[in-house]
């Protein structure tokens, strides 16, 4: 016994494992792994390039609806979402899961107000507050901005301008949840994650007949109130006093009577 | 700005294809024992799944599967479970009975009795000489491969299994 090679002996454990029994062994407990794999599955979701008017966006959809839609800068970026797009859903790449956000985006661009008909699966807005700012959000229409500081209030923080900013810089479904339609309580348009100029089309999209060079929303929008329901012109006598944080500006006095707003009886801005 | 190519990590499934065997293999030669493989290759999988969106998608997938699969193995050594028993000695009924119970007859009396006492002798060693010389003999593992399974230096992994060799040669 002593005159075994050690080194041989050791390499031999196990050796008489041929594959058939190794394959007979996987075989019997696959399914059992696949059983307790499927209690902690992720959801799938189908990730691609899409080409549109803003650019390439990446692009992830899970059965639920839209999960990303992120304007592709570099690459090193995109590893970095597609990284925490990991944390919550098992990727595959699937161009065609992917290409209809692309046409949608084309003609929303194009003027189609109901183009975007995908839902969206909000999974990756992680804080609560977050979620909350971008759910009131997506109750601001077509063709009406809101401030950081309305937003902040109708989110429940009313002095939380800044914290809606960063909430929106965020927000992982751009264009869909329309975070181009946030702007300066003072009517300066802001920052956009796409880069102003994006914000900016978009904005012209939807009715806003923005400056380049000043970059203000116009004074022709109209002043609507959250609460009355009512909307006046920028000069009027009752926008002096009014609370800021309950106010959407409209592109023009159309899209407020489209939000099912009156206007006002004393600057009259139909 | 072209960006055709997207680096989507392979999917787990796709993982899971390419080592389930080799995981496998190595699970039962270092457990010595198939209940106790496939619970470990049950865990392994579980884990791997768990950890696999913190993997950087360029690190290399094989060595932190054995990683896994090594830690665990230690843990349940750690715990106390069981004492590794030899394949060829597992009298159990199972599938895979006969194929190995044909081996064990041709197998010569005093080999086996070889690879219980070398087993045994495994078994003593410390642990990290312990599981480079798993991963070297049972996995087939590179210094390089087995240095990124236990998060040493290409250099100590040799090195472990280099002592973990010259301690089984006294000893035996």
């Amino acid at each position: 016994m002593k005159s075994m090679n050690i080194e041989k002996l050791i390499g031999s454990i196990g050796n008489e494992l041929e594959d058939e029994v190794v394959e007979a062994l996987l075989h019997r407990f696959r399914g059992s792994v696949d059983k307790a794999l499927k209690r902690i599955r992720r959801p799938q979701a189908a990730v691609g390039i899409v080409k549109s008017p803003l650019g390439d966006l990446l692009v992830a959809t899970s059965p639920r609806g839209v999960v990303l839609n992120h304007y592709v800068h570099d690459d090193n970026e995109m590893a970095a979402i597609i990284a925490k797009l990991r944390l919550e859903f098992d990727p595959v790449e699937d161009q065609r899961a992917v290409r209809e956000v692309g046409e949608e985006v084309r003609r929303y661009l194009a003027g189609d107000a109901r183009a975007l008909r995908q839902n969206v699966d909000l999974t990756l807005a992680g804080r609560s507050f977050q979620k909350k700012v971008l759910h009131k959000l997506q109750a601001v229409p077509r063709g009406a901005v809101i401030s950081y500081r309305a937003l902040g209030a109708a989110a429940g923080a009313p002095n939380g301008a800044r914290a809606v900013g960063n909430a929106l810089h965020d927000n992982p479904v751009p264009i869909y949840v329309p975070c181009h339609r946030v702007i300066s309580s003072d009517g300066r348009i802001g920052g956009y994650g796409g880069g102003a100029s994006r914000k900016l089309q978009l904005l012209r999209s939807e009715g806003f007949e923005v400056d380049n060079a000043a970059m203000r929303i116009p004074d022709s929008v109209v002043w609507g109130h959250k609460g009355t329901k009512i909307y006046c012109r920028r000069n009027c006598r009752t926008t002096a006093h009014v609370d800021r944080a309950r106010i959407l500006f409209f592109a023009d006095p159309g899209q407020a009577q489209r939000a099912g707003m009156r206007p006002c009886k004393i600057c009259r801005p139909a | 700005m072209a960006h055709e190519k997207l680096h989507v990590p392979l999917s787990f499934e796709e993982i899971m294809q390419r080592h389930e065997r080799e995981i496998m293999r190595y699970l039962l030669r270092v457990s010595g024992d198939r209940e106790d493989a496939a619970d470990l290759f049950q865990e392994t999988w579980l884990r791997a799944y768990g950890a696999y969106p913190r993997l950087e998608p360029e690190s290399k997938v094989r060595p932190w599967l054995y990683a896994i699969a090594t830690n665990l193995c230690r843990n349940r050594a750690r715990d106390g479970a069981r004492r590794a028993r030899v394949i060829v000695s597992d009298n159990e009924e199972s599938l895979a009975g006969n194929t190995i119970g044909r081996h064990h007859r041709s197998f010569d009396e005093n080999e086996g009795y070889a690879a219980v006492h070398v087993r045994d002798l495994i078994s003593d060693l410390p642990t990290k000489q312990r599981q480079a010389l798993q991963l070297r003999y049972f996995a087939g593992l590179g210094y390089r491969e087995i240095a990124v399974a236990m998060g040493c230096s290409a250099d100590s992994a040799r090195a472990n299994v280099s002592q973990a060799m010259r301690k089984l040669k006294e000893m035996w």
